[in-house]
């Protein structure tokens, strides 16, 4: 009964954590990017004054769109908050550890991005399915490469749900380091592409020809952008607390044992801010490829992954 | 249960277990809802009808022959109209029976299982591909009937035969057999899908790897029950049981819905359509449902069929030897990129078809479909709803069914609870929404589409310059750059080019190729090139 209060308190901390800080993250890394480039760059607190900026307007809703126009965005980061939910973050044994299955994970991510698509081909226009287009092409090869990083991690940490495989390699693991290493690359490129980070896509961009994420809630306003934009925050926070959990799971906190929340809380810290200077910096020493070349990225990310299962595989039979 | 009449001194059998009881239960809705839909007067009708419960309730081969033969023979009736791609089909039709009663009829082996196979897949690719789009004159609610019959009762001869008649000496390459050919379909479905403009041909194409996703997940059943695996047969079987409830479910109403687009425009073409869900909320709204079983997403029809097909998988890779472990995990990837495209084909149905602005002035002019078409689909989209949302419940009710496949099947919790997710899904928007109206700015202000600037569009062209949205064929050019020549098999470059250069400048050729080869190619090529060497390292081991 404890754990279960326990579990519970936990989770309710992850989501407010998750869901208040989220756009913090994002501030962050303008901020170390704008520093880095030797601007001074917006304040931390700027996305939140954006959101609320937004949020007061009076949206415009284009004349020809359909009723649905409005859901989209209700969608969106319904769907990845629930994942947000799903995903392990300070600590393991949340209350939704049971259903956290990894396929179910990849699957809300699948829900966003399709209303965000819909919400792109809303309205018809050429920007928006330039760009839906080009979203639906990134998604090709990424989950064929998620599959197989998802393979690789069942394989190593004994589970398959995400709480399982991080307790799993938490606890140590016999296979060999170098496949979790290749599928910790693949689980890179897929999490820069899904969150429309370079080389894939430019967030900063502001030239809709070039755009991929950015170009498809163009057609948005108001209230209806914010939550557009929020689940874009929320997402690159749910990808980054994933890869801290799955293939650093040190300093995880046990939802059970209160003693370890504060360790497990500054270690979450920690990597999300080592996550997104990282991210920062890759995306200032590493241009955009051209839109072609982004499923090249992708299908190779997918040979890694197939790589990562070859060694675990060949070790394991070695060793056996 | 005898009938009198049939064989002289045999007569025929009837015969009723669980899983006939549960194809009858999947044939039932598909024919209620065709004939709400397109009330039938014709005798074939019923005919075609009556022969599907004849194979599907028979108990001996000479019944399940004459089910299929009145099947056929009134599928014939309803749509031929004579000239040679009747005469074709008349021709494909009698190999398919050829290779049936040839496998009913020869001893359980392996001879029999791959005329079984062939017979079954001829089946339903002529079932898909004579019936979708349906040919002149034949209304759609009957062309799904075909279809949809035909393709419910493949299914049932094939898991019939193969995991009961042929149960006690089915070795363990028949699985691998069926798991090749179903993932071969997926892919290749999948792909027609994406590219294909005419909604029908779309959704054949998903039906297509719809259907192989069924018998991959058989071919893996049959692969563990061979290799005394029973955990992981019965993980296979219910998601080849649950794709089974799917297909007989979402499929026709996608089918039905079609149709009742077809009705309304004239047109099927993605690139004539265009914001149907202006003039047809209701139908856009059911389709939309329907899409969302083919993309196979959480909360969706098709999600649990799939989340358990690629925990088999997993379970397939963890619990196999080296070679098998790799097998699956190839396996998987094929599966992920299928289902991607998947996804893609039905954002592309929605996106292109039901959004965005009409194409054409049929398509603007759309008005809602009629009661019935909408009662017909309806109907089938509310069955649909306990497969999305509770799927452990309907596991659970299909037990018997599942025992009856694999003996001694042990009882799998379904690690899938899609209400919770839904509640909190709708917990959150429910919040969010409240928090807005409570918080935000009220109300919303109507004006035309900002579209990249251009603004308002000029009186005569009240919907815009259509060439200024993408179409269904541009939406789907990257994903065809993408796939080359895989997307159209027939646009294979030719070999004489290459080999009547020498050797040298050949290489540089080839080296030029790969540059430019698409993105599929090169990950089939490195893909193939790693199977090959893991093929010569398992040969070099073996001796």
């Amino acid at each position: 009964m404890l754990g279960l209060a326990l579990g519970l308190l936990a989770t309710i901390l992850h989501a407010a954590l998750m869901f208040a800080g989220a756009p913090l993250l994002v501030g962050a890394a303008e901020k170390l990017r704008a520093r880095l480039l030797g601007r001074r760059g917006a304040a931390v607190m700027q996305p939140y004054r954006t959101l609320l900026k937004l949020i007061a307007k009076v949206p415009v809703v284009p004349d020809n769109a359909s009723e649905l126009y409005q859901v989209w965005p209700f969608v969106c980061p319904a769907a990845i908050a629930a994942a947000a939910l799903l995903t392990p973050g300070f600590c393991f044994g949340m209350a939704g550890a049971g259903q956290s299955d990894f396929i179910t994970f990849i699957g809300l991510l699948g829900i966003g991005r399709a209303a965000t698509v819909l919400a792109g081909l809303e309205t018809g226009f050429g920007f928006g399915g330039a760009g839906a287009g080009r979203a639906v092409l990134f998604s090709l090869f990424g989950e064929a490469a998620l599959l197989l990083v998802v393979l690789t991690l069942a394989l190593l940490g004994h589970g398959v749900t995400l709480d399982g495989i991080g307790m799993g390699l938490r606890r140590g693991h016999s296979g060999a380091p170098i496949s979790l290493g290749l599928a910790l690359l693949a689980v890179l490129a897929v999490a820069l592409a899904e969150n429309g980070r370079a080389p894939a896509d430019d967030p900063a961009g502001r030239q809709e020809l070039a755009m991929v994420q950015n170009a498809l809630p163009l057609e948005y306003s108001g209230r209806f952008l914010a939550l557009f934009e929020y689940a874009a925050m929320l997402r690159l926070a749910v990808w980054l607390s994933l890869i801290g959990a799955l293939f650093l799971p040190f300093g995880m906190a046990d939802a059970g044992m209160v003693l370890t929340w504060p360790l497990g809380l500054l270690s979450w810290l920690i990597k999300l801010a080592g996550f997104a200077g990282a991210l920062v910096l890759f995306e200032i020493f590493v241009g955009r490829v051209r839109i072609f070349q982004v499923p090249a990225v992708l299908a190779g990310a997918t040979l890694l992954g197939f790589l990562a299962v070859v060694f675990l595989l060949v070790s394991r039979g070695l060793g056996a | 249960m005898t009938l009198l009449v049939g064989l002289p001194g045999q007569g025929m059998h009837l015969g009723i277990d669980p899983l006939s009881g549960l194809f009858l239960c999947l044939l039932a809705p598909l024919v209620l809802a065709c004939a709400i839909v397109g009330p039938s007067r014709s005798v074939a009708f019923w005919v075609f009808v009556l022969g599907t419960a004849a194979a599907v309730l028979a108990a001996d081969a000479f019944t399940l022959i004459l089910g299929f033969g009145l099947m056929s023979a009134a599928a014939w009736f309803l749509a031929l109209h004579g000239g040679w791609r009747a005469m074709l089909l008349v021709a494909a039709a009698l190999f398919c029976g050829f290779c049936l009663v040839g496998a009913m009829y020869l001893p359980p082996s392996y001879a029999a299982f791959l005329l079984l196979l062939l017979g079954v897949g001829a089946m339903s690719c002529l079932a898909l591909v004579r019936f979708q789009p349906p040919p002149d004159g034949l209304p759609a609610p009957v062309a799904a009937l075909l279809s949809g019959g035909i393709l419910t009762v493949s299914l049932y001869v094939l898991i019939r035969y193969v995991f009961v008649v042929f149960g006690a000496v089915g070795a363990a390459w028949w699985g691998g057999v069926l798991l090749a050919a179903g993932a071969a379909a997926m892919l290749f479905g999948a792909a027609r899908a994406v590219l294909q403009t005419e909604i029908e041909a779309l959704l054949a194409g998903a039906a297509v790897a719809q259907l192989g996703s069924i018998a991959a997940a058989l071919g893996i059943a049959l692969w563990a029950k061979a290799m005394g695996n029973p955990a992981l047969a019965t993980l296979a079987v219910q998601a080849a049981l649950l794709g089974g409830v799917g297909q007989a479910l979402f499929t026709p109403l996608l089918w039905l819905g079609a149709g009742a687009v077809r009705e309304a425009t004239g047109t099927t073409s993605l690139d004539w359509l265009g914001g149907l869900m202006r003039g047809m909320p209701k139908l856009g709204l059911l389709m939309l449902f329907g899409a969302s079983g083919i993309a196979a997403l959480p909360l969706g029809p098709g999600f649990p069929a799939l989340f358990l097909l690629l925990h088999a998988v997993i379970a397939g890779a963890a619990g196999g030897g080296l070679w098998a472990a790799l097998g699956f995990g190839v396996l998987l990837a094929a599966l992920g990129f299928a289902v991607a495209l998947l996804q893609a084909a039905a954002l592309r149905l929605i996106g292109i078809g039901f959004l965005g602005r009409p194409r054409s002035l049929r398509a603007a002019a759309a008005e809602e479909a009629d009661r019935r078409t909408l009662i017909g689909i309806g109907f089938l989209a509310a069955l649909c709803l306990p497969l999305a949302l509770l799927p452990g419940l309907l596991l659970a009710a299909l037990r018997p069914v599942v025992a009856l496949l694999v003996p001694g099947a042990p009882a799998l919790p379904l690690p899938y609870a899609p209400l919770p997710i839904a509640v909190l899904m709708l917990a959150v928007a429910g919040a969010a929404w409240f928090g807005l109206q409570r918080y935000g700015a009220r109300g919303e202000r109507e004006a035309p589409a900002w579209n990249g600037g251009f603004g308002k569009p000029p009186i005569w062209l009240p919907f815009g310059d259509p060439q200024t949205q993408p179409s269904g064929s541009g939406f789907a050019a990257p994903v065809r750059a993408v796939l080359g020549w895989f997307a159209m098999p027939h646009a294979a470059p030719s070999k004489r080019a290459a080999l009547s250069i020498p050797a040298p400048r050949r290489m540089l050729r080839w080296r030029a190729r790969l540059h430019r080869a698409a993105e599929g190619h090169r990950l089939a090529l490195a893909f193939g090139v790693f199977v090959v060497a893991l093929l010569a390292l398992r040969l070099g081991q073996g001796n």
